[in-house]
C-alpha cells in the first residue's frame, strides 16, 4: 500500500505518530475480570442530589 | 497490577481503582438503559414529585436493605409489630423480606442495570429452567436462601406485586434495564423517575450533565449501590432528619464461604481459587465483638457511605446489628432503641 499512497510535500518538522501500546492479552483478560468486580452504580465524591443545570444541591 | 497475595491486599489494590472499574462495568449499560425508556421517562413523573408529599410520617426514615443480617437477625417481626410509622424505603432486593413480613414499603428504590438479575426482585415473567441453569448469581448467594427454591418464590414474587403493586411507589433510576421497566409498569406501581450521578456533572463533558440535558430527571449520586441509593433518597429528597439503616451489612459472616459471596465467581477469575485470601478483606466488628470479611466492591460501598454521611445533614443509624458499617459520625445503634427511642414507635 505503501507504493500506491504516497505523499507529495515533505513536512518541515519530523511527525512522529504515538499509538498507544495494544494491551496484551493477560492485560485484557485482567481488565475484563476486573470490570466484573465493579460496583453496582457510580460514586461521585461530595455529591448529593443535582436538581438543575444550575448545581444547585 | 501486581500480583499480591497478602491477605486482602489484592482487595485494597482494586478497591483504590473502583471508580474507574465500576465506570467499565456498568456505564455504557446504564446510559443506553435511559435512552430505551426515554419516552416512558417524558411520559412519567420524576422524584421532584415526592418532594411534595409525606413519605412516612414524621422526619425518621428506616433503610431495610438485604444483606446477610436480615436473615440473621430477622428485624421484620420487631419492625412490624413495633407500630413505626415513619417512612421505610427498601431497595429491590428487600422487596419479598418486607412483604412477607407484613411491612409495605412506602418507597422502594431499584438502580442497578443488569439486564436479566434485577427484574427476579420484582418477579420476572420470562424466567425459565434454562435460563436459572445459566446463571448460579442468587442460588450460591448468603442473600435470601430461599431463592435456592427459584422458580416457585419466582411465581411468589408475581404474585406478591400483582397484589401489591398499586400501593407502591417506586424511584426508579433511569439506569434500570427495560425488563425491569416492564415489570413495574405492568404490575402498576407508581412510578417516580431519576438519573444516577456517572461522574462529576460539574466538569467538563460530564455524561451525567448530558443525561439531565436529555431527559430533565435529577441526578442523584448513589453511592455505588442501591441501598445507598436508598439512604440518600431518604436523606437528600425525603429529607429525613433521622435515618436509620438495617441489613446494610457490606460484608459477610465469617461463617461464610466464598462460594457463596456476590463476586466468587469473578474473583476465582482475577486471583485464582487457590489466592482468594487476597481478595477478601477481613474487619473486626467491636461493637459486636466479631470478625466480618468483605469483598473490594462492599468495602467500597462502605466507604462511600461512611463520606456521604458524613456530609450530610441528616443523622444516620446503624441499626444492622452486623457486618462492617461503623466510623465516622455513623450512630451503631440497636434496632429496638432507633425504634423506641428515636423514631417514638409504641407499638
Amino acid at each position: 500500500m505503501d507504493e500506491v499512497l504516497k505523499g507529495n510535500f515533505t513536512t518541515k518538522h519530523k511527525v512522529e505518530v504515538q499509538t498507544a501500546k495494544a494491551p496484551s492479552l493477560e492485560e485484557r483478560f485482567e481488565m475484563e475480570a476486573l470490570k466484573k468486580l465493579g460496583g453496582s452504580m457510580a460514586f461521585v465524591s461530595k455529591k448529593k442530589v443535582m436538581w438543575d443545570l444550575k448545581g444547585k444541591e | 497490577m501486581t500480583n499480591k497475595t497478602a491477605p486482602g491486599a489484592l482487595g485494597h489494590e482494586i478497591v483504590a481503582n473502583m471508580v474507574k472499574i465500576t465506570r467499565a462495568r456498568i456505564g455504557a449499560l446504564g446510559l443506553q438503559n435511559a435512552r430505551r425508556s426515554l419516552s416512558l421517562i417524558r411520559q412519567g413523573k420524576s422524584i421532584v414529585e415526592l418532594t411534595q408529599q409525606q413519605i412516612g410520617e414524621g422526619d425518621t426514615a428506616l433503610v431495610i436493605a438485604a444483606g446477610p443480617s436480615i436473615k440473621r437477625r430477622n428485624p421484620g417481626p420487631a419492625i412490624a409489630e413495633s407500630g413505626y410509622a415513619g417512612a421505610v424505603i427498601v431497595p429491590d432486593g428487600g422487596i419479598r423480606y418486607c412483604l412477607t413480613n407484613h411491612i409495605v414499603p412506602d418507597l422502594i428504590v431499584t438502580a442497578d442495570p443488569h439486564e436479566t438479575r434485577i427484574v427476579r426482585w420484582f418477579g420476572d415473567p420470562e424466567l425459565t429452567m434454562e435460563r436459572l441453569a445459566a446463571d448460579d448469581y442468587y442460588r450460591r448467594q448468603d442473600m435470601d436462601s430461599a431463592f435456592a427454591d427459584e422458580l416457585r418464590v419466582n411465581d411468589e414474587m408475581l404474585e406478591l406485586l400483582d397484589k401489591y403493586g398499586s400501593r407502591l411507589k417506586i424511584a426508579l433510576c433511569s439506569s434500570a434495564s427495560p425488563a425491569v421497566v416492564k415489570r413495574v409498569h405492568e404490575a402498576g406501581l407508581d412510578i417516580y423517575w431519576w438519573n444516577p450521578m456517572y461522574d462529576d456533572p460539574d466538569q467538563a463533558d460530564s455524561a451525567t450533565r448530558r443525561l439531565f440535558e436529555e431527559n430533565g430527571l435529577p441526578c442523584v449520586n448513589a453511592g455505588g449501590n442501591v441501598g445507598s441509593a436508598c439512604w440518600m433518597l431518604a436523606a437528600e429528597v425525603l429529607r429525613k432528619a433521622h435515618v436509620a439503616v438495617s441489613g446494610m451489612d457490606f460484608s459477610y459472616y465469617a461463617d461464610t464461604p466464598y462460594y457463596n459471596t456476590q463476586y466468587y465467581h469473578e474473583a476465582v477469575a482475577l486471583a485464582g481459587v487457590d489466592n482468594l485470601d487476597s481478595i477478601y478483606v477481613k474487619i473486626f466488628n467491636p461493637h459486636e465483638g466479631a470478625w466480618f470479611y468483605t469483598d473490594p466492591a462492599y468495602l467500597w460501598y462502605r466507604d462511600c457511605l461512611l463520606d456521604m454521611a458524613g456530609e450530610a445533614e441528616c443523622r444516620t443509624y446503624n441499626c444492622t446489628e452486623g457486618g462492617i458499617f461503623f466510623g465516622g459520625n455513623v450512630e451503631y445503634t440497636p434496632l429496638a432503641r432507633f425504634l423506641l427511642d428515636i423514631a417514638g414507635a409504641r407499638g
